[in-house]
């Protein structure tokens, strides 16, 4: 045990004080913070501003539908309204490829009165998703007004019933409004993932950094590869905790105090409750002894941090799939397609966090998460310290995989 | 009482036998020359005698007793293959080897400081361990064997790579700790240290020993038929046909004699030549063959990866006379 403390003690000091630590400290909240603040705030004000034309033979409704791209609660276009001549097409394609235009919108008349237009909407650039939406409904707002108008109905109480509907989203016992609860959740989702990967990643750097160093031969003549692996282990994942309690405070307090929404100005604050504070704590430790058990078998099995890079992919591919699966659990926090997933040992840490910051997973459920990973990290860590018993004195060529299953039966 | 006791240790490594039934025992107050070209088995013996591996057969004991990682403690073990933590303050990684090997912080410490001083680095002690010389590291590595005053020292090679005064700084110490009543094990390919300095010695080729003993012992098996001499003037007395053989530099001669009974005999012949022929003779040394030439013997012919760069630069300047 002493030995342990010792190699731990060594990591944990030798970590801390390095720059890259007080930098990623610093770092890693402003940047997640940092974007996902100016997301929502280009998100939240993002309008078009691109020229389009339209051509159409209904001059009111080419006009209805300039006033409402140009001066729209969402956009800011640019309109010409043109008449359908025969070089019409063969212009606005010109200027499109030109450049300046980025879309126009051709309106065929409807064949029987009173029935629909048909509306064929050609651009420069397929991307443009937003233009596009955009004059999707503020077409479907113009047709909407102008058979309302048809039908009797006074303008004014035809915008009274275009007005959009206010959803109060707030929760009971949660007063964050329901884009800051969002914006926090994920956040912490993302936080999760970089610290598991980058400690992971941390466990199997140190270990190739004894490895090229050739101080293994020394500290074993002392100590037992499985004390060496723990207290490295043990060691840098005490840093990423003493990373994540700065954190977490600094998020707490700022939270509380309101100053985070005053700096972003966004009204966006993030705020943590109790729950998610202890569960990121949980499955912070829990995941990243599972990843960090595979990076330390990974980091004996080469030689050098190149070849770390191409296995690399046995970290980054569990947790790859769970970022896939961000949109659909947040989406449906409690779908069985996210109760399967959150119960994955390796997708737990973030899929059944994510559920239950935002879904209402079972207590069952989570019990159950933790004894799956239990489970695993043992399974792992048991096959690890095998391959890192052999592996750390091996150098030379990369073992291939039956090398490493003769390895496991090596004493 | 031996410190170490290694009997019929065998190691395979998948088809490869590393270690094939090697015995020898290490007595305390001496040194001892584990010897063998390289790939022989010399460091996995060695990592077998200190449980970084176990023996597949055979059984290997310290300090009288079966192995147990608690001996541990009482070696001190500088691998072949440098290792320090490159980052780490000189200071700090000496105390921190201190403690894993049974000491506190502050013995550690007050040890690691003394023997910076008499390894005359103590202007290393506040850097950091990469931005020092590559004869420091080896100085500070060669400390942290022995800062917790271990009972067996082993230490693979640990001169190569010094200039000769820190070679000699550091051999008069392991000769120190020997008459302490340590025991040293140290591997060299420099024969000549070894013979100077190894009580006994075991030579590994191929996994097997070859020959072992005490170094006196094993010399007086074989015959006192080589001269050394140093001369000027005439060398006509070389070719006399007492003399087998000769390898001869400028005014020094290694001459091994034809077989006879009485090798002092026609050692005085060839003398009595060369004071004739008015040869000034300055030295004239009838001994048996050096460590060198019964490690070629042994292992040379049959072993293409010896390692010739480690022998002395002048034996491979020499030209062979034939009498």
């Amino acid at each position: 045990m002493h030995s342990i403390w010792l190699i731990a003690r060594r990591e944990y000091l030798e970590r801390v004080r390095t720059k890259a630590f007080i930098v990623s400290t610093i770092l890693i909240p402003l940047l997640l913070g940092g974007g996902f603040a100016f997301s929502i705030l280009k998100g939240g004000r993002a309008k078009s501003a691109a020229h389009i034309a339209v051509v159409s033979a209904d001059h009111q409704l080419a006009l209805d539908l300039q006033d409402e791209l140009s001066s729209g609660k969402h956009s800011q276009m640019t309109v010409e309204v043109l008449n359908d001549g025969p070089t019409t097409r063969k212009t606005l394609d010109g200027e499109l490829a030109s450049g300046d235009l980025n879309a126009y919108l051709w309106v065929t008349p409807a064949d029987a009165p009173g029935g629909r237009p048909t509306f064929s909407f050609t651009t420069g650039s397929k991307a443009d998703v937003l233009t596009q939406g955009t004059v999707e409904s503020a077409l479907r707002t113009v047709l909407i007004r102008e058979q309302l108008n048809h039908r009797g109905m006074v303008a004014h109480d035809v915008d009274a019933l275009l007005q959009p509907i206010a959803l109060d989203t707030s929760q009971q016992g949660k007063h964050a409004s329901g884009i800051a609860a969002y914006v926090g959740v994920v956040v912490m989702f993302l936080l999760m993932y970089m610290v598991v990967m980058l400690y992971g990643m941390n466990v199997a750097r140190s270990i190739i950094e004894e490895k090229t160093s050739r101080v293994f031969e020394v500290l074993l003549s002392t100590i037992t590869a499985e004390q060496m692996l723990a207290g490295k282990i043990l060691g840098v994942g005490a840093v990423g905790l003493t990373q994540i309690l700065i954190w977490l405070t600094t998020a707490v307090v700022l939270g509380s105090s309101s100053l985070a929404a005053a700096i972003t100005g966004s009204g966006a604050q993030v705020s943590l409750s109790f729950k998610q504070v202890i569960f990121f704590i949980l499955y912070f430790i829990f995941g990243y002894l599972l990843y960090s058990s595979i990076a330390a078998a990974l980091g004996a099995m080469v030689n050098a941090e190149q070849e770390l890079q191409q296995l690399n992919m046995f970290l980054v591919m569990p947790l790859a799939a769970c970022m896939f699966a961000l949109t659909p659990v947040v989406t449906n926090p409690d779908s069985t397609f996210a109760r399967i997933m959150s119960l994955i040992p390796f997708c737990s840490p973030l899929i059944m966090y994510l559920r239950i910051s935002m879904g209402h997973p079972q207590a069952w459920e989570i019990a159950l998460s933790f004894v799956l990973m239990t489970i695993t990290i043992y399974a792992i860590l048991w096959v690890a310290s095998r391959i890192y018993r052999v592996g750390v004195l091996m150098y030379g060529k990369r073992p291939n995989l039956p090398e490493i299953l003769r390895w496991l039966k090596y004493s | 009482m031996p410190i170490v006791e290694l009997q019929q240790v065998r190691k395979v490594y998948d088809t490869k036998v590393a270690v094939d039934n090697i015995s020898f025992t290490i007595e305390p107050g001496t040194m001892f020359g584990l010897l063998g070209p390289n790939g022989s088995g010399k460091t996995s013996s060695i990592r077998m005698m200190i449980g970084i591996t176990v023996p597949d057969s055979g059984s290997v004991s310290l300090f009288n007793k079966p192995f147990e990682r608690a001996s541990l403690k009482r070696v001190g073990y500088l691998p072949e293959e440098r290792g320090l933590y490159k980052k780490m303050k000189v200071m700090d990684q000496l105390i921190f080897l201190g403690q894993l090997h049974g000491l506190d912080a502050i013995t550690a410490s007050k040890r690691a400081h003394a023997w910076c001083e008499r390894m005359q680095i103590t202007e290393a002690i506040p850097k950091k361990t990469e931005e020092l010389s590559k004869g420091m590291q080896q100085k500070i590595q060669f400390i942290a064997a022995l800062l917790h005053d271990p009972d067996l020292i082993i230490m693979d090679e640990p001169f190569s790579g010094l200039d000769p005064v820190n070679a000699t700084l550091l051999q008069d110490t392991l000769i120190e700790l020997r008459q302490q009543g340590k025991a040293v094990l140290f591997s060299t390919h420099r024969m000549d240290q070894v013979e100077r300095m190894c009580d006994s010695i075991c030579l590994i080729s191929n996994g097997r020993v070859v020959l072992s003993g005490a170094m006196r012992e094993i010399k007086s098996r074989y015959p006192v038929n080589r001269v050394h001499m140093t001369y000027t003037g005439d060398e006509a007395f070389l070719h006399h046909q007492v003399v087998a053989s000769v390898k001869h530099y400028n005014g020094h001669a290694e001459i091994i004699l034809r077989d006879s009974p009485d090798t002092a005999g026609e050692a005085q012949v060839l003398l009595a030549e060369a004071v004739a022929r008015g040869t000034r003779i300055s030295k004239f040394e009838l001994m048996e063959p050096t460590l060198e030439e019964i490690f070629i013997e042994k292992v040379g012919g049959n072993h293409a990866d010896f390692d010739l760069s480690s022998r002395p630069a002048t034996v491979a300047a020499g030209d062979t006379l034939n009498a």
